[in-house]
């Protein structure tokens, strides 16, 4: 065991695993005010790292996912830390930052607490290079092509309108990220209630909103709701475009009994094999319960619309809706910002509108 | 400038003013930078308190099961050294001993029902829960949580969403790297 209650030695309570042949290397990492205390019959670790990678692939690295396990915690203790939006040359460095609190109980076996290993990689010619154990290379590509639809939105304003032009276009997205409603929501599974605990429940059916060109769109859905709880949604759909399509996720949009919309959740397929050819359906579902809250009071659910917000066909390309039909279906002011958009605005407000131009002249 | 008095700015963190009062403290706060920081770090303490409920339950019935015995033992092991039988020269229940022995018992009986008190419980979870909390996301099942934090990034600038298949996503720019950082963390 670990000497507790006291700063981490790095090389046993860490380890950090890259592939020999990764195109992406381990430079070094530091702790800071790492460490592990003793509580009663528990171990709490503080775990405060940052660490350097290198890209030593030939080609601009734009994503990278890190899978951090943490060694006998239930149901896996799994999480990522995943850093999109990047613009690394090949040879340069770049810093990625790690904190987590792991409590878990103290009869732990040897080893280290937490293990870091590379998941996945994406450059700038969409190659990948990873285990992709946590489905890395479709959410790196998706974040991509999200991030080439809003540099190019911003670049289109920048040369219609000028500098004023794009600097209206992100005050308008500092002011929807400001006001956007969020939900707190808690995801259970496996979950068991007493019969005279549960609330009563009822199902109710989604309504969809469709984008002109989706290759899938929507057909039906339901899910069980009680009150500000939401359990089992299922949702059908069927590919009307010509390739076959092999992950389809719907986002799950809930209105509170004032109108108020809130994007609930996402769907994605249950089967990680789906295989849907042209013309076919399939159904999405999930076995979880989903309650929902805001400002610590639950939330009663009125009405529930779903759209499908990403497909991946069989070749590993990827669809996600254009600016123009998340513009006409007021879906901009409820959804938040692609990461990409998230990073430009961010970088507007610390450093201004030149260095935004700048920033968007780099691609 | 009069200044609301500490206990109206505890109260209006909590939300319990009558209308008026609210109104009055607002208008206040929206001008005083010291009382905004006061109603600040109360409604900061209401969140520390809220995560502290989140605490895994505590075996309290063992623990007063346990402490009942230690107190058995400590009066065995006193009848153990005890060296001659002292005779009493009057009642055991009478003068300062009654009043140590009936303020003991009475101690004890306040003990127990605080540590058996009927707290209102929540539908009972068995399962592993996702969540946000007031600084990172979090897989939890029993006693064993794992929790990604977003250090140094202020709530409101981080934007949380949820996978139905129990898995949650917090994404926020590094304040130190500028880069969008995206953390997950999945129930299975």
């Amino acid at each position: 065991m670990l000497a507790q209650d006291g700063p981490l030695d790095a090389r046993n309570a860490v380890k950090i695993n890259f592939p020999q042949e990764s195109p992406v290397k381990f430079v070094s990492a530091t702790m800071g005010a790492s460490r592990a205390t003793a509580r009663g019959a528990a171990l709490l670790l503080d775990l405060h790292m940052s660490i350097e990678l290198q890209n030593t692939g030939g080609s601009r690295l734009h994503g990278v996912v890190l899978r951090v396990v943490a060694q006998e915690v239930a149901a896996g203790g799994k999480a990522s830390v995943a850093v999109p939006s990047l613009n690394v040359g090949p040879g340069e460095t770049f810093p990625l930052r790690i904190d987590l609190q792991l409590m878990r109980p103290n009869q732990g076996a040897g080893g280290p607490l937490v293990t870091v290993d590379l998941d996945g990689v994406l450059f700038q010619d969409f190659s990948f290079f990873g285990p992709d154990l946590l489905n890395s290379k479709r959410l790196l590509t998706v974040w991509e092509t999200e991030a080439q639809r809003d540099r190019e939105h911003f670049k289109r304003m920048l040369a219609q309108s000028g500098p004023e032009g794009l600097r209206r276009e992100v005050l308008a997205s500092l002011a929807r990220q400001a006001e956007q409603p969020q939900l707190d929501v808690r995801v259970i599974r496996r979950r068991t209630v007493s019969a005279a605990a549960a609330p009563e429940k009822h199902v109710a059916e989604f309504a969809f909103l469709k984008f002109p060109g989706a290759p899938v769109e929507p057909v039906d859905g339901w899910a069980e709701i009680a009150g500000g709880e939401a359990r089992a949604p299922r949702i059908q759909v069927r590919n009307n475009s010509s390739q076959t399509v092999k992950y389809v996720e719907m986002a799950w949009l809930v209105s509170d009994p004032k109108g108020q919309q809130y994007v609930a959740a996402s769907v994605p397929a249950a089967d990680s094999d789906l295989y849907l050819p042209p013309g076919k359906t399939a159904q999405l579902l999930q076995d979880s319960e989903l309650r929902f809250s805001r400002s610590g009071e639950p939330i009663n659910i009125q009405k529930m619309t779903g759209f499908v917000s990403h497909v991946q066909f069989a070749d590993g390309k990827v669809w996600v809706p254009n600016r123009q039909s998340l513009e006409d279906t007021a879906l901009i002011k409820v959804l938040p910002p692609s990461p990409e958009e998230q990073r430009l605005s961010d970088l507007y407000r610390r450093k201004g509108l030149a260095a935004l131009v700048d920033e968007l002249k780099k691609y | 400038m009069k200044h609301p008095t500490q206990a109206t700015l505890a109260l209006h963190a909590g939300g319990d003013l009558g209308p008026v009062a609210r109104w009055r403290t607002e208008r206040h706060i929206a001008r005083c930078e010291r009382c905004r920081e006061e109603f600040a770090a109360f409604a900061e303490m209401r969140d520390i308190a809220a995560d502290l409920g989140e605490i895994p339950e505590v075996p309290w019935s063992r623990l007063a099961a346990e402490m009942k015995a230690n107190i058995r033992l400590g009066l065995a092991a006193g009848e153990c050294v005890r060296t001659e039988e002292k005779p009493l020269r009057h009642s055991i229940f009478s003068g300062a001993r009654a009043l140590v022995a009936v303020a003991s018992v009475v101690a004890l009986v306040v003990t127990g029902v605080v540590l058996e008190r009927p707290n209102p419980v929540p539908p009972s979870i068995d399962g592993v829960v996702v969540q946000a909390t007031k600084d990172g996301i979090q897989v939890r099942q029993g006693v064993s949580t794992l929790r990604v934090l977003h250090t140094g990034v202020k709530d409101k600038d981080v934007m949380y969403s949820v996978g139905a298949q129990g898995s949650m996503r917090a994404r926020y720019v590094d304040p130190e790297t500028g880069n969008v950082t995206i953390t997950n963390v999945y129930a299975e």
